[in-house]
């Protein structure tokens, strides 16, 4: 019995021992990229020293993070986040879905190919060459977009698409989504071809039309994925990218483009006080992890699947 | 004769072991070295590190070795290096908050000794003064120890301000002595359109790592000397927007945003780009920045505006009088320190000792002439015999890639040509703008008239390190916004901005400033005193 229980081991090893030398080198790129860093976070809760480093640096408790949230911009830091991200998800998340199945429906596979790669070009670009190309077309006065319209009579007062608030809010969701709408659908994309065509055919003979197929068999079909998909936005909910709001951004609307990221950079980076950026960056996972377990959970609750 | 051989032999054996017992004593010494990016200069392989090597490197068994940083982020390169540990032996740095940080966490050498035994030359040429900047009572014994070598700065000029002479001709118009005959320039030329329909009269942006920086040489024309006393002075080190007085010089730039003197567009991050090619087409008629500017090899406005409008001319303009100073055209100049050197504690005693040595080495006359100025008839034309400058110095790019060189990053204890005296270095300083040496020098004068040092504290200010970026970054806020703003609301903006700057940690950094002056532990100057 013993023995026989000691072959079936060894004949998995034996068996299988190619596909798990394979394995080796993702589990240590996750171990010492992803894992291995983790321990850094310590330095949160110290008075780091650049040249002790993290292990020997004084201890000081949560000094750090009552010193980065009493401070007059966190707050006001924290809300652009997560107004930005929730105004992004609004209007971006339902973008990608409807190009997806646009892009399905389209007959021509040449037209289908080209615009595909058209709304994918803007994800590979740097917000830096985007950046230049928002102030081209939204500059007060010299942007394409009012001069244009200044030209024609339209109107007789620039648009403040980047000098005014909320027209800067605006101007960011809207730049977002466009960079990012193409590169949406792939996952759509293949969600849907993996939809049975029988399932269609059968619509088909019941008489649905096109979009009766679409909201009846497209849809359903490729729930589960837009779930999961939101469950990770909603996990991503506290993080913001450093470039897009710093770029984008400018002094006439710092009271709406100062998030999370940008704070982290003026009050952690510029003034070598890496405990605090590490103690903000520490509070985002946190908040993180249960915005992202409570989508979790909700979804559960209504019956989907979750991601884990 | 077989006698004779073998002493031969013993001796070349002997010598041999000599000879790699001394190659085993050469020590390396890593110096770092800002890289501009000036086509064909590679600073790891330049023709100054050859002639340091062979003059000084060779004799001392040292191996030379330049490390390249970038000029715009040395900061953040130099502090990782530091916290990795791979710092070069020598560093160098304008960023004072990393070297008040690395006196805070003790992670460079303490340079009393080193310098007071291997530097003479050094401290010659720096002189006592200058040290003090590089001290501080790190321990609290009441003894200051030295922390960093303060490079000397030769010019302490740091206000340019040009209007196009051709623009005054075009307008029939004087150069304007005072702000009403500037204003009134600026919407003279808006209405004649000189440009055309791009006519922007005054250049104008945020710069944003210190907002106000750049504009406190207009507002501080407003302050109300009479109302401001040497502690407040110091006390608002960092806040002349809050200078009594200094509102209306605020109101004034508001003005000029609505009559459309100054771009819609300068708050726009990025617009560096944008202003500087205006300046180029021809489309402004007034900027401010650095004294030497219009001329300078990296930006040289004028000679690629010349390319654009034949008859462009930039001339140094000084009307910002302040009344309250019996007309008084104040103008911030620099301290006398220029960029900080450190040796961090990664580097041991003998290459410490090393580091000194070469320093001393560079600050010997004749050292720091050939480091500054390369080779006669090549780098320049000849030496001047009334003054020992040299003349006919070549630009960059009439110099073979051999021979480039950058005076100021390599030999990086002097800041500017050094000459030897304050008369040959002012005379040196229109030397490399050939062609414009009297628009130069104008603009030296204009600068250093009525010229203020700068503020600076001998002691750490906590409150700056914690705050100061935030209160910059408000500040950047707070000029977009009561230079944009609705004129009728620009009291309340103004209130407003004030008080969010305060709230953001400025209250806390003017009573730490307030204290340091009372203690006695600052640097620089009140012009009520002038």
């Amino acid at each position: 019995m013993q023995l026989k229980k000691a072959k079936r081991r060894t004949n998995w090893l034996a068996r299988d021992w190619r596909l798990y030398v394979m394995l080796i080198l993702p589990v240590a790129f996750y171990l010492l990229f992803c894992y291995k860093p983790m321990i850094g976070i310590i330095v949160a809760f110290e008075k780091y020293n650049l040249f002790k480093g993290m292990w020997g640096s004084p201890w000081v408790g949560l000094d750090n993070f009552q010193f980065v949230m009493k401070m007059s911009d966190f707050s006001s830091a924290l809300w652009n986040t997560l107004w930005l991200n929730l105004l992004g998800l609004a209007a971006g998340f339902p973008v990608p879905i409807v190009l997806a199945i646009m892009l399905n429906e389209m007959k021509s596979i040449g037209v289908k190919k080209v615009s595909q790669t058209l709304l994918y070009l803007p994800h590979f670009l740097s917000w830096i060459i985007i950046g230049g190309m928002v102030l081209q077309l939204f500059s007060p006065t010299s942007g394409l977009i009012n001069a244009t319209l200044l030209k024609w009579g339209w109107i007789d007062k620039s648009i403040p698409f980047l000098t005014d608030g909320p027209h800067w809010q605006f101007t960011y969701t809207l730049v977002g989504v466009w960079q990012g709408m193409g590169w949406g659908t792939i996952l759509y994309l293949s969600a849907i071809t993996g939809i049975n065509m029988e399932l269609f055919e059968a619509a088909k003979i019941d008489g649905a039309n096109k979009m009766q197929q679409i909201w009846h068999v497209t849809l359903p079909g490729i729930r589960s994925t837009i779930v999961v998909l939101l469950i990770l936005s909603v996990g991503q909910m506290m993080n913001i990218s450093f470039d897009r709001p710093q770029i984008l951004g400018n002094a006439q609307v710092r009271k709406y483009c100062d998030v999370l990221s940008t704070f982290v950079y003026r009050t952690g980076i510029e003034n070598h006080k890496f405990e605090r950026a590490t103690a903000v960056g520490l509070f985002q996972s946190l908040v993180g992890l249960v915005l992202i377990s409570g989508a979790n959970f909700v979804s559960k609750k209504l019956g989907e699947d979750g991601i884990w | 004769m077989k006698k004779a051989l073998a002493i031969l032999l013993t001796l070349a054996l002997l010598l041999g072991l000599t000879g790699s017992a001394l190659a085993d004593d050469w020590i390396t010494l890593r110096v770092e070295t800002y890289d501009r990016e000036i086509t064909g200069l590679d600073v790891t392989n330049c023709w100054q590190l050859h002639y340091a090597q062979e003059n000084f490197g060779d004799p001392n068994h040292i191996k030379l070795e330049f490390v390249s940083y970038a000029r715009w982020t040395e900061g953040d390169l130099l502090t990782n290096a530091l916290a990795g540990g791979t710092a070069p032996d020598i560093c160098v740095t304008y960023n004072g908050g990393l070297v008040q940080q690395c006196i805070d966490d003790e992670g460079i050498w303490q340079l009393d000794d080193l310098i007071a035994e291997y530097g003479p030359n050094l401290v010659a040429f720096l002189g006592e003064e200058l040290l003090g900047y590089g001290q501080t009572d790190h321990d609290g014994d009441g003894v200051k120890e030295q922390w960093y070598i303060p490079a000397r700065r030769i010019s302490v000029a740091n206000v340019g301000n040009f209007i196009r002479e051709d623009w005054l001709k075009a307008l029939n118009m004087e150069k304007p002595t005072n702000i009403e005959e500037f204003t009134n320039y600026l919407r003279a030329a808006k209405e004649a359109q000189l440009a055309g329909e791009n006519t922007m009269p005054f250049s104008f942006g945020i710069y944003a790592p210190d907002p106000l920086y750049n504009v406190r040489r207009f507002t501080d024309a407003w302050v109300d000397f009479t109302q401001v006393t040497e502690e407040d002075w110091f006390a608002y080190a960092r806040n002349p927007e809050m200078l009594p007085g200094s509102k209306e010089g605020f109101r004034w730039l508001n003005t000029l945003y609505h009559e459309g003197l100054l771009p819609d567009t300068f708050a726009l991050s990025d617009n560096d780009k944008a202003n500087d090619t205006a300046l180029i087409m021809g489309y402004n008629g007034f900027f401010s920045q650095q004294p030497d500017q219009p001329w300078r090899t990296d930006k040289n406005y004028q000679i690629e505006l010349e390319k654009n409008v034949p008859e462009g001319h930039w001339v140094t303009v000084n009307p910002f009088k302040n009344e309250s100073l019996g007309g008084k055209t104040l103008h911030d100049k620099y301290a006398a320190n220029g960029l900080s050197i450190i040796i961090p504690l990664t580097t041991n005693e003998e290459t410490a000792i090393a580091a000194i040595k070469y320093l001393d080495w560079m600050a010997i006359p004749e050292n720091m002439f050939a480091m500054q100025n390369g080779i006669e008839g090549i780098n320049y034309e000849g030496i001047d015999e009334t003054l020992g400058i040299p003349y006919g110095v070549k630009s960059a790019d009439a110099v073979p890639n051999e021979n480039k060189m950058h005076a100021g990053d390599i030999c990086f204890i002097s800041n500017g040509l050094y000459y030897g005296s304050d008369e040959k270095n002012s005379a040196a300083l229109a030397l490399p703008f050939a062609g414009y040496e009297e628009d130069v020098v104008a603009s030296y004068v204009d600068a250093l008239t009525d010229a203020w040092t700068q503020i600076s504290f001998t002691v750490a200010i906590q409150a700056e390190t914690d705050y100061g970026s935030t209160v910059k970054s408000k500040q950047g806020e707070f000029l977009a916004a009561v230079v944009s703003c609705d004129a009728e609301k620009f009291d309340e903006v103004y209130d407003a901005g004030i008080q969010d700057i305060l709230n953001s940690g400025a209250a806390e950094m003017i009573e730490e400033f307030r204290q340091a002056y009372k203690d006695g532990n600052y640097r620089g100057m009140f012009p009520g005193n002038m």
